[in-house]
C-alpha cells in the first residue's frame, strides 16, 4: 500500500462501479432511495392530515387542486420517486442474491438474540409494499374514477368562488365510507409501512454513517417512533372516515 | 452431567457432512466446553472412533482460534465469553446442544467443525496495517491522542478475528470484523495517511472473498466476544463512501 495523505477524486467510472458493485455501495444506494421514499412519505402524509379539521373539504380540495397545478414540476417529482422505487428494488435483489450466496449451507439451529422482527420481515413487507402501492395507484391516480365509482359533481375551489375543482375530498370519503374491507386491508398496509421504516429508517441512517457513537441510542429510537408515526397518520384518515368522523 | 451432543461431522472439504450424536457422560460441570469435548474425543479414540475436530488455541479467550456454534449461538449462551471459556455450568443435565461449525461461503469447512478463516487474513493483508514510520516505543507517547479517542480505537483493536459476527450474521457478512480493522486506525493520527486507501482495500477484498452485506440486524455485536459495537460499521461506511465519492482523508 502506497502512502497518500490526499487521493484524487475517483472517475466517475470509479464511483459507479463501487456504488453499483460493493456491499456498501449497493446498500448505500439502497439507503438513500429509501429515505428520499421516506420523505415522500412524510409529506404525503401530511396532505392526507388535511381531511381533519374545520372547512376540511375546501383544505383539502385546494391541495388536490395545488398539486394538479404544478404541471411539469407534478411529472419531475413523479419520475424521481419512480426512480427512486427502482433503485430501491434493484440494489435490493443485488444485496438479497449477494447475501444468499454468502451462506449457502444453513444452520440446523439458529437462535437471534437482538434482531427485531421488522428487520427480518424487511423483504416480505417490502413486496407486500410493493403490491400495496401499485393497488393504490390504480385506485387514486391512474383510473380514480372507475376504481372507486366516485361520480360526485366538481365543487367551487373556495366558498362563493366561481372556480370549479374536482372534489377529491368527496372521493376519499366515498372510497372508504361503508367499506370496512378495504379500510381494513389499507389499515394493514400501512402498518406493514410502519414497520418497514421502523428498521428501515435506522438501517440507512447506519448504513450512510451520518451518525456518530453519541447519537446511536437516539438512533435505535429514531426509526421505529417514525414508523409509528406513519402508522397513526396515514391509518387515521381511513379510520375516521369508517367510523363517520369525517363526511 | 450427561449431555446428548448433536455434532457436525464431515470428512473434508470435498465430502458432504452430516450430524452425528454422541452421549458425553460425567461430565464436570467445572470443565470449559472445550475440555468437555476433549473429553468425548477421549473416549472416542479409547473405542477406535475418530474424534471430532475443532479448532482452539490459548483457552484463555485472546487468540480468536475456537469458534462452534452452539444451539444456534456463535461460542455458545453466554455473553462476551469465547467458546473456550464457556463452563459446562451453563449447561443443566440431559441437556441437548447441537455443535455446527461457523456457516459462510467464504469460510468452507475443512474438517467436521474446522473452518478456513484465511479470508480473514487475506483481508488484514490488504490494508490491517500502517506502512509509515512510527518509531521506537517511546515515541509511542510522543503524540498526544484525546483519551476518548484512544479508546474508541482501543475498543475495536480488542477483536481478536475470531469470525463469530459472520457465523451470527444472516448474510455470512464480515462487516463487523473489517470495520473493527478499519476503525482502530480512523482513530489514531498513524492511521490518517492511508485511511482511504485502507478502507476501499479491505472492503474490496471483502466483497471478493464473498462474504454478504450488513443489512443491521445487530446480530454480530451481540455474540462478539469482545463487544465490538456496530457503531464501527457506521465509521467504516462513512469513511468508504467518503473515499469513493470525495476521494480524501480529511
Amino acid at each position: 500500500m502506497e502512502d497518500a495523505v490526499s487521493q484524487p477524486p475517483p472517475g466517475v467510472g470509479k464511483v459507479i462501479a463501487r456504488m453499483h458493485g460493493s456491499t456498501i455501495g449497493q446498500k448505500a444506494l439502497m439507503a438513500v432511495s429509501g429515505l428520499l421514499l421516506v420523505g415522500f412519505v412524510f409529506g404525503h402524509m401530511l396532505g392526507h392530515l388535511q381531511m381533519f379539521g374545520p372547512n376540511a373539504r375546501e383544505h383539502y380540495n385546494a391541495y388536490a387542486h395545488f398539486l394538479q397545478s404544478l404541471g411539469e414540476l407534478l411529472w419531475v417529482m413523479r419520475l424521481t420517486l419512480l426512480a427512486a422505487v427502482i433503485l430501491h428494488i434493484v440494489s435490493a435483489v443485488q444485496v438479497t442474491l449477494r447475501n444468499k450466496a454468502a451462506r449457502p449451507i444453513q444452520y440446523a439451529n439458529v437462535k437471534w438474540i437482538k434482531a427485531t422482527f421488522a428487520s427480518r420481515a424487511m423483504r416480505q413487507t417490502g413486496v407486500i409494499l410493493l403490491l400495496f402501492i401499485l393497488w393504490h395507484l390504480l385506485r387514486f391516480t391512474i383510473m380514480s374514477a372507475a376504481a372507486t365509482g366516485f361520480t360526485g359533481p366538481e365543487v367551487p375551489l373556495k366558498p362563493g368562488s366561481t372556480e370549479l375543482v374536482p372534489d377529491v375530498y368527496g372521493r376519499m370519503v366515498f372510497a372508504f365510507n361503508n367499506r370496512p374491507g378495504i379500510t381494513l386491508t389499507y389499515v394493514g398496509c400501512v402498518g406493514l409501512l410502519g414497520v418497514h421504516l421502523s428498521h428501515g429508517i435506522q438501517s440507512a441512517l447506519q448504513t450512510l454513517g451520518v451518525l456518530n457513537a453519541a447519537y446511536r441510542p437516539l438512533l435505535k429510537k429514531v426509526g421505529p417512533a417514525l414508523g409509528g408515526l406513519v402508522f397513526v397518520g396515514f391509518a387515521s384518515v381511513p379510520l375516521a372516515i369508517l367510523a363517520g368522523f369525517i363526511k | 452431567m450427561n449431555l446428548t451432543l448433536k455434532i457436525w461431522r464431515q470428512k473434508d472439504k470435498a465430502t458432504p457432512g452430516q450430524f452425528e450424536t454422541i452421549e458425553a457422560k460425567d461430565i464436570s460441570p467445572d470443565m470449559s466446553f472445550l475440555e468437555m469435548l476433549d473429553v468425548v474425543s477421549e473416549e472416542a479414540q479409547k473405542k477406535g472412533f475418530e474424534p471430532t475436530a475443532f479448532d482452539h488455541d490459548c483457552r484463555e479467550g485472546i487468540c480468536g482460534m475456537c469458534s462452534l456454534v452452539i444451539n444456534g449461538v456463535p461460542h455458545g449462551p453466554e455473553a462476551a465469553t469465547t467458546t473456550c471459556q464457556l463452563h459446562m455450568r451453563k449447561f443443566k443435565d440431559g441437556d441437548n446442544i447441537v455443535i455446527e461449525p461457523w456457516r459462510a461461503a467464504a469460510f468452507p469447512v475443512l474438517r467436521d467443525l474446522v473452518v478456513d478463516r484465511s479470508a480473514f487474513d487475506h483481508i488484514q493483508q490488504k490494508g490491517g496495517f500502517v506502512s509509515i514510520n512510527t518509531g521506537g516505543t517511546p515515541d509511542g507517547n510522543a503524540i498526544p491522542i484525546a483519551k476518548q479517542e484512544a479508546d474508541l480505537a482501543m475498543d475495536a483493536a480488542s477483536c481478536i478475528g475470531c469470525g463469530a459476527c459472520v457465523a451470527a450474521c444472516k448474510n455470512a457478512s464480515a462487516m463487523l470484523f473489517v470495520a473493527a480493522k478499519v476503525s482502530q486506525y480512523a482513530h489514531l493520527p498513524q492511521g490518517q495517511a492511508e485511511r482511504s486507501r485502507r478502507v476501499l482495500a479491505m472492503v474490496e477484498q471483502h466483497d471478493a472473498e464473498g462474504f454478504g452485506s450488513c443489512t443491521n440486524f445487530g446480530e454480530c455485536e451481540a455474540v462478539c466476544p469482545k463487544e465490538i459495537s456496530v457503531r464501527v460499521i457506521a465509521e467504516m461506511n462513512r469513511d468508504y463512501l467518503r473515499a469513493t465519492l470525495v476521494g480524501t482523508n480529511s
